[in-house]
């Protein structure tokens, strides 16, 4: 890593910006995460910052591993792979899932592939997450932002070409692990490559057991090349491809044949430090996702079927950071994206033709975005933001038969057109010099799905309905605040926040007695509806404490808790969770402990089918050192996870399906 | 050159204006043709099949003099469909043309048949009264009715008054079929005589489509009710490609008259 690290003091341009993405990113609603040593100490760093960076530290750990342990994020887990993010107990439709700015929509009816997927840790340079009062400012959402910045590559003098190959193996999978990351330049020209190949096998859960359909195989390669123009711009490519198959989802009655994403943007960076428009990138993107669902490896399946799947979007971005004066600062967006979706359902039945329907019929989504956010520093106490965003969307149907298909549900024109906004206000004191106070308040829309729109007959296999879809449906209203404390001692740091979110024309399903199921055995048929509102509130804390300068002490505490508009749980709320972490550190070597506590979730929604959960104490032990191999720094990593080989489930995890039991793991990592 | 471009875009527009407008049988099948002896008509039988089946048919008589071979349009039609099973005879339901004014040059009627010819002989009689000489003639067609797989064609006997009905599907068929909403007629017609099988009006009707396959159904769908001579239009739904089944339930009034009959259409 120091290698890196002077690499980019080195790369001047670089640096700059890195430290601007900080400047721009470091309040306290929108945190910034590098994951890239000389970005954390080009500036003073966050907690946030902090903790990724204490996080990140597991060479081994999956970029969800990464993503679970932040206080506002919770993942809502179908298979071992593509666990899909959500914050503050809000997911899909209601956040952003963003990659370098670009909207990527996945193919899945089902969810199964949310852009996470397609990041590798290797090739993630910085994550940006955004709650509350900044988290529409990318994209009208009522639930925050998650910002996956892909690695750039570094202009070198000295040389050429470095990189790194490292190797891992878990036991609870048998999975194999292997990356290899190439950086290549040459005069204004610098180039990054990395490649990934991840293949797994069924787990085994605590106690032993083998959870069929839990295995997968991924390829993810990327390619980024940059050219210089001069001191203050660069142009910049970026490709990404992704190729998954085999990927099995044991809380689905289907499972992935084949995954296909192909992601590619051209865009350029401008920085100029003394100007009043001192940052600036433009950025065009287009990018492909298609999707293969079948049941051909299950059993005793009553009808087997495929349920191909296809997402386009195309879009362009543009960000600048200004500066007013000595005291205000501003950040401009714009942006504009369309997507196509289409995905279908074929069922084979031996002597009859085949039954052939269109699960997301043919659509499109045209948006047109800009938004604003203002920083005040007011004095030495006071800084004060304000954010604000309007969205013109788009969304209809493309063809005449996804048209036929929708007329069904009584609709005539399923076509809608919206002004989403959004707006914040965010206030932040200096109490005394440990201890501050912010506190802030927002108003942010979001527009309904195309599922929740146009979606026939989905089956969800959480709560056994089919769904369909209501083109009639009001975007979804939030009006949310959000109030923190943070002491900062010389030793401990400690941070408090409580947050509360009511959100009008809360988007559910409700039972629709009259209609008969189109999946065998599903308990009945669900409308996307509204409900009147929904509450969400929640407190989240983090302990950052060093004792003595050897130790490191990590401990987060997040609790949420949803109530709908009659007072009934909302379902997917994640229980009171702890995580905590005693890192010890001598000369090259570490060892780690790290508990995982969660707490039962009596906390259920009936309506939406679901059970209590257990709570459950996990322990984890991780060690590792650095070493020089052939004159190359090198780092080897093991540990165990789930000493104890409990068997458990969180709540979030569809079908109650058993999480690894005890993981053992080996990584080693050469850096040249 | 202009002018030469000019002269061409002329001829092709005078060539367009000068064919012949649109040929009223086109995508029709020609069934037969005969002379109606005592008209001086030349009649032409088409359908839309290419072959004849069971139930409902609509048939598209042409009348040309049997001279000069102009059109006739204005025509008296009167069919009489017979059944000749040896031991004994009947007719079927039909409908003569509504008008005896051709249609477009075409006498649009239809005839019911209520069983395929492996029961006996099928004929076709049409008496034609040629209003352009006034003569009057007929002609009598041997017609080959086959049975489909999937019966187009139903018959039950009422609950409630014991009177045989006979009902056809007319639509949706399993080339009009799409995903999506669908138009749905049938034709109900009651056996009130060997010879005599009117229309009937008198009946409710209940439609549940299924997917046997699935065991599922569709929403939204509207129960075909009486739009004139026995026809009963409304609303079928299907939600994906394949096998359907419309259930039927027929009622007089509050009394039931059939719960038992339904009809396949695989698309």
């Amino acid at each position: 890593m120091k290698q890196i690290t002077l690499l980019l003091i080195l790369s001047s341009s670089l640096s700059v910006f890195s430290q601007n993405n900080v400047a721009l990113m470091s309040d306290d609603s929108s945190r910034s995460i590098e994951l890239r040593e000389i970005q954390v100490i080009s500036k003073e760093r966050t907690d946030r910052q902090r903790m990724l960076h204490f996080y990140r530290a597991n060479q081994s750990a999956s970029l969800e591993d990464i993503l679970s342990r932040l206080p506002e994020l919770s993942l809502i887990r179908r298979g071992t792979y593509g666990m899909e993010p959500s914050i503050r107990s809000l997911s899909g439709g209601q956040i952003n899932v963003l990659v370098d700015g670009m909207r990527i929509h996945g193919a899945c009816t089902d969810k199964m592939d949310p852009a996470t997927i397609y990041i590798e840790p290797v090739n993630l340079e910085q994550l940006q997450l955004q709650t509350g009062s900044q988290g529409f400012v990318y994209g009208s959402a009522t639930g925050g932002t998650v910002n996956l910045i892909t690695a750039s590559p570094v202009c070198h003098p000295d040389q050429k070409l470095h990189g790194l190959i490292s190797s891992g193996f878990q036991t609870a999978a048998k999975s194999l692990h292997e990356a290899l990351q190439l950086n290549y330049n040459t005069g204004n020209w610098s180039f990054l490559g990395s490649a990934t190949w991840r293949k797994s096998d069924t787990y085994r859960s605590g106690g032993g057991e083998k959870i069929a359909f839990s295995q997968y195989e991924k390829l993810n390669y990327s390619l980024a090349a940059s050219y210089q123009l001069n001191q203050h711009t660069r142009i910049k490519a970026d490709y990404i491809g992704d190729n998954g198959w085999n990927i099995g989802y044991p809380a689905l009655p289907m499972d992935v044949g084949y995954a296909v994403a192909r992601i590619g943007s051209l865009g350029i960076q401008h920085t100029a430090a003394g100007k009043r428009l001192y940052k600036w990138q433009a950025k065009l993107y287009a990018n492909q996702v298609r999707h293969y669902m079948d049941d051909t490896h299950r059993p005793n399946v009553p009808i087997h079927m495929d349920m191909p799947g296809r997402s386009m979007t195309a879009g362009f971005t543009a960000e600048g950071a200004m500066r007013i004066n000595r005291k205000q600062q501003l950040r401009l967006v714009a942006d504009a994206s369309t997507t196509r979706l289409t995905a279908s359902m074929t069922m084979y039945e031996a002597g009859q033709p085949p039954m052939y329907m269109l699960t997301w019929p043919d659509n499109r989504k045209d948006q047109y975005g800009a938004g604003i956010s203002w920083t005040c520093q007011a004095d030495s106490n006071w800084l004060l933001q304000s954010a604000l965003r309007l969205d013109y969307i788009h969304t209809g149907l493309t063809t005449q038969a996804a048209k036929d298909h929708i007329s069904i549900l009584g609709v005539t024109d399923a076509a809608r057109n919206e002004l989403l906004k959004n707006l914040s206000f965010t206030g932040t004191r200096k109490l005394n010099d440990r201890l501050k106070a912010s506190a802030s308040v927002a108003y942010a829309e979001r527009m309904p799905t195309a599922t929740e729109l146009y979606g026939f007959y989905l089956f969800n296999a959480q709560d056994g309905y089919d769904y369909l879809g209501n083109p009639g449906l009001l975007p979804e209203q939030s009006l949310q605040g959000e109030i923190s404390l943070q002491t900062n001692g010389k030793k401990a740091r400690l941070k408090f926040t409580a947050f509360y979110n009511h959100i009008r024309h809360f988007i559910s399903g409700s039972v629709n007695q009259s209609f008969s199921t189109m999946t065998i055995g599903a308990n009945g048929v669900k409308n996307f509806s509204a409900l009147p509102f929904a509450n969400l509130a929640g407190l989240e804390s983090s302990l950052l404490y060093k004792p003595i300068a050897a130790i490191d002490i990590v401990s987060t505490l997040r609790y949420t808790n949803g109530k709908d508009n009659t007072g009934d749980p909302l379902p997917m709320i994640a229980p009171l969770k702890n995580t905590s972490t005693v890192r010890y550190q001598f000369s090259h070597f570490f060892l780690q402990l790290e508990t995982e506590a969660a707490s039962a979730q009596t906390e259920i929604s009936g309506k939406y089918g679901e059970d209590k959960t257990n709570g459950y104490l996990l322990l984890h032990a991780r060690s590792g050192c650095q070493f020089l191999l052939a004159g190359k720094k090198t780092d080897l990593q093991l540990g165990v996870e789930n000493i104890f080989d409990k068997s458990y489930h969180e709540h979030l995890d569809w079908g109650n399906i058993k999480r690894p039991g005890r993981n053992g793991y080996l990584m080693i990592r050469l850096n040249f | 050159m202009t002018v030469f471009v000019l002269c061409i875009l002329a001829f092709l527009v005078s060539c367009t204006k000068d064919k012949t407008e649109p040929n009223p049988t086109e995508g029709l099948t020609k069934l037969s043709e005969g002379y109606a002896i005592g008209a001086a008509a030349k009649v032409e039988v088409y359908t839309k099949e290419t072959s004849l089946i069971t139930g409902y048919t609509k048939f598209y008589i042409a009348l040309y003099d049997s001279v000069s071979g102009k059109r006739i349009d204005d025509a008296h039609i009167q069919l009489n469909p017979m059944m000749d099973m040896g031991m004994m005879q009947h007719s079927a339901p039909f409908e003569n043309p509504a008008s005896t004014e051709a249609v477009n040059h075409l006498f649009p009627c239809s005839v019911t048949f209520i069983m395929s010819s492996m029961g006996g002989t099928w004929t076709l009689d049409i008496d034609v009264h040629n209003h352009v000489n006034d003569k009057e003639g007929s002609i009598t067609l041997p017609l080959t009715i086959a049975e489909p797989t999937a019966s187009r064609q139903k018959s039950f006997t009422a609950v409630h008054n014991g009177a045989k009905y006979f009902i056809s599907l007319i639509s949706p068929t399993a080339s009009t079929s799409k995903v999506g909403i669908n138009d749905m007629e049938i034709a109900i017609y009651k056996k009130a005589s060997m010879m005599s099988w009117p229309a009937d009006s008198s009946l409710s009707v209940v439609l549940t489509p299924e997917m046997p396959t699935m065991g599922h159904g569709s929403p939204n769908n509207v129960n075909p009710v009486h739009t004139g001579n026995g026809h009963y239009k409304g609303k079928v739904n299907f939600t994906m490609t394949g096998l359907w089944r419309l259930n039927l339930d027929f009622m007089s009034g509050t009394a039931v008259a059939d719960t038992t009959q339904f009809f396949d259409v695989t698309f």
